[in-house]
């Protein structure tokens, strides 16, 4: 199944990511090469195959879970464009 | 020596020197900053951090034959733009990163420093590490220090860490940082005449290296030859608590395991993995590379993995899948870029406006096709089936495995190529570059890119080897013997300086 114009705005739109009237045709074109590319995955048998995984090697050492005093906050808020003393500001969200 | 030829020098050679204490560290970061200097053309380096490098330098020649001193004491070193650097300037080659300075330090940059080696900058890349010629890169791309015989045409480094790749060929620095998600070590490395290294999964820490696709990243060196790679993989390597995909496992002294003979060493050879053009300069050095591991007493063995043909679909279904997921971070709120917003927008334009500004064409395009396939409907068709198919690629590993030690293969299907020639109508063609390279990170396998020869244009070729889980030392030493046997002389044409 090719991609709508449609379904571009609604991926688009759970992606968080504005695009224009004149951008859209160029993005459906681009991801139907690509799904169409990835698609050749339906030719293969996958019945009684597992989902991947790295084995035993990883995650068998997970730290404790205890508190960590990391006091950056000034260091952390000079990255942000838009603060109010110690708290990152958006616009607003509740009326 | 003079200053032109002290560049040259790899780390090995470098520490052997400084040692001696016939160069200092200082001396010899300073020739390194000259030559970067003179680079510029190259575009290899975006963030120069010469004030730091010099006052590390001092730092060095204080311990060198010292107690204090450490295995990579005076050595410079760059650094590419995904590994966070505490109040350097770090922006995965990205616009939505405008100006982020980090906190805090990838673990690890840290274990370098630890060792005493020295920044001189941050390396440019693709945006996000997401391409394979460095064209995504919000800098423009580094130039491949390499030409066509008889041509001026500009040449990809490869991607995505091509900062590292051009940086390293043309001795702007003693060897770089890289990381490989899909190939982005070792297709620079092939592309440019040096060797890259991508370890097992889990052998070096994430943590503090901007995510891409977290199952898929693992960082390694970028060097001009074996023993270096053996050397700055040492030290990158290790547990880290930080981060839990990191494996508890020793990490041994891979330099130590240079030098033994690989007689009986059992090498496959795929089936699947042939170039096009068997009459080409690049398949003749294929074979002269097979015929040289033959004389060294390895025994060539044929094999099959029989759903090769499947991967770089599977990569393209789970790594933007895993990147669309990773780059939600990016909002504007935070850190980095931030959309100028119209009185009454909410923040949900603040995202869609900052992402939409921030975002090059290509991170866009792997964000948007990594929602579709984890969105409802699409999931058990795209996501779950790739899932299971990157099963079956590692299970033809694993069986393959049990017959042989490594596995020879081209690393890229061509030299290096125009800047500006793929890709541009169809983002598919790009991928293509991947198609020897992606198995080994869809298994999470170690894998190393050795020069080989020029091809009939000029260019270097690589050679791929490819070793089961935590085989380092083997795949290492494997290369070692090869590269000597070779004896490829990395020569650019000096153009840029």
């Amino acid at each position: 199944m090719e991609i709508d114009t449609e379904t571009v705005l609604k991926i688009a739109k759970l992606s968080r990511i504005k695009i224009t009237d004149s951008e859209t045709s160029d993005i459906q074109k681009d991801l139907n090469r690509i799904v169409k590319f990835v698609k050749k995955l339906a030719e293969i048998d996958i019945e009684g195959t597992g989902e991947f995984s790295f084995g035993k090697t990883y995650l068998k050492d997970m730290r404790q879970d205890s508190v960590t005093i990391n006091d950056a906050t000034d260091d952390i808020l000079k990255n942000t464009k838009s603060k109010n003393q110690n708290f990152f500001t958006v616009p607003k969200i509740v009326e | 020596m003079n200053k032109l030829k002290l560049t040259e020098l790899g780390i090995k050679e470098s520490i052997d020197l400084l040692n001696k204490k016939e160069i200092s560290a200082t001396e010899l970061t300073n020739a390194y900053i000259q030559k970067i200097e003179e680079g510029s053309k190259l575009n290899a380096f975006i963030e120069k951090t010469f004030d730091k490098a010099l006052m590390q330098a001092s730092a060095a020649d204080n311990v060198i034959g010292t107690e204090a001193q450490k295995a990579l004491c005076g050595v410079p070193l760059g650094i590419k733009d995904l590994f966070c650097c505490k109040n350097i300037k770090t922006q995965a080659a990205s616009d939505i990163l405008r100006n982020f300075v980090p906190p805090y330090e990838s673990t690890v940059t840290q274990k370098l420093w630890n060792e005493q080696a020295i920044m001189l900058g941050k390396l440019n890349m693709d945006e996000f590490a997401m391409g394979s010629s460095n064209e995504t890169s919000i800098y423009g791309p580094a130039i491949n220090p390499w030409k066509c015989t008889g041509s001026d045409e500009s040449l990809t480094p490869g991607g995505s860490s091509g900062g590292s790749s051009a940086a390293v060929a043309a001795n702007l620095c003693a060897g770089a940082t890289g990381t490989d998600t899909g190939g982005s070590i070792r297709q620079p490395a092939a592309f440019t005449g040096i060797v890259g290294l991508k370890p097992t999964y889990g052998r070096c820490s994430r943590w503090g290296i901007i995510a891409f696709a977290s199952s898929f990243d693992q960082a390694g060196p970028i060097t001009k030859n074996v023993t270096d790679s053996a050397i700055m993989l040492k030290a990158m390597s290790g547990f880290d608590p930080l981060d839990s995909t990191s494996a508890k496992i020793e990490v041994p002294d891979y330099e130590q395991a240079l030098g033994k003979d690989i007689k009986g060493l059992r090498i496959g050879l795929a089936k699947e993995y042939s170039l096009q053009k068997s009459n080409s300069e690049a398949n003749r050095k294929l074979e002269y590379a097979i015929s040289l591991l033959k004389d060294l007493g390895a025994e060539i063995v044929e094999v099959s993995l029989p759903h090769t043909e499947f991967a770089l679909p599977t990569y393209y279904v789970l790594a933007p899948a895993e990147a669309s997921s990773n780059l939600a971070r990016y909002d504007g709120v935070r850190y980095g870029h931030r959309a100028n917003l119209d009185t009454n927008d909410s923040i949900i334009e603040l995202y869609e406006k900052t992402r939409s500004e921030g975002f090059g064409t290509e991170v866009k395009r792997r964000i948007l096709i990594g929602t579709y396939v984890l969105s409802s409907g699409y999931y058990d068709a795209y996501y779950k089936r790739a899932q299971k198919v990157r099963s079956l690629i590692k299970n033809d590993f694993d069986q393959v495995f049990k017959k042989i030690d490594l596995i020879l293969t081209p690393t890229t299907p061509t030299s290096a190529f125009p800047l500006g020639s793929k890709g541009t109508q169809d983002p598919v063609e790009m991928y293509m570059n991947d198609i020897f390279t992606v198995p080994a990170n869809l298994a999470g396998l170690p894998a190393l890119s050795l020069p080989v020869g020029l091809d009939e244009l000029g260019l270097p070729l690589g050679v791929q080897l490819i070793g089961d889980n935590w085989q380092e030392p083997l795949l290492l030493n494997t290369a070692f013997n090869l590269e000597n046997a070779l004896d490829f002389e990395r020569k650019p044409q000096n153009w840029w300086a």
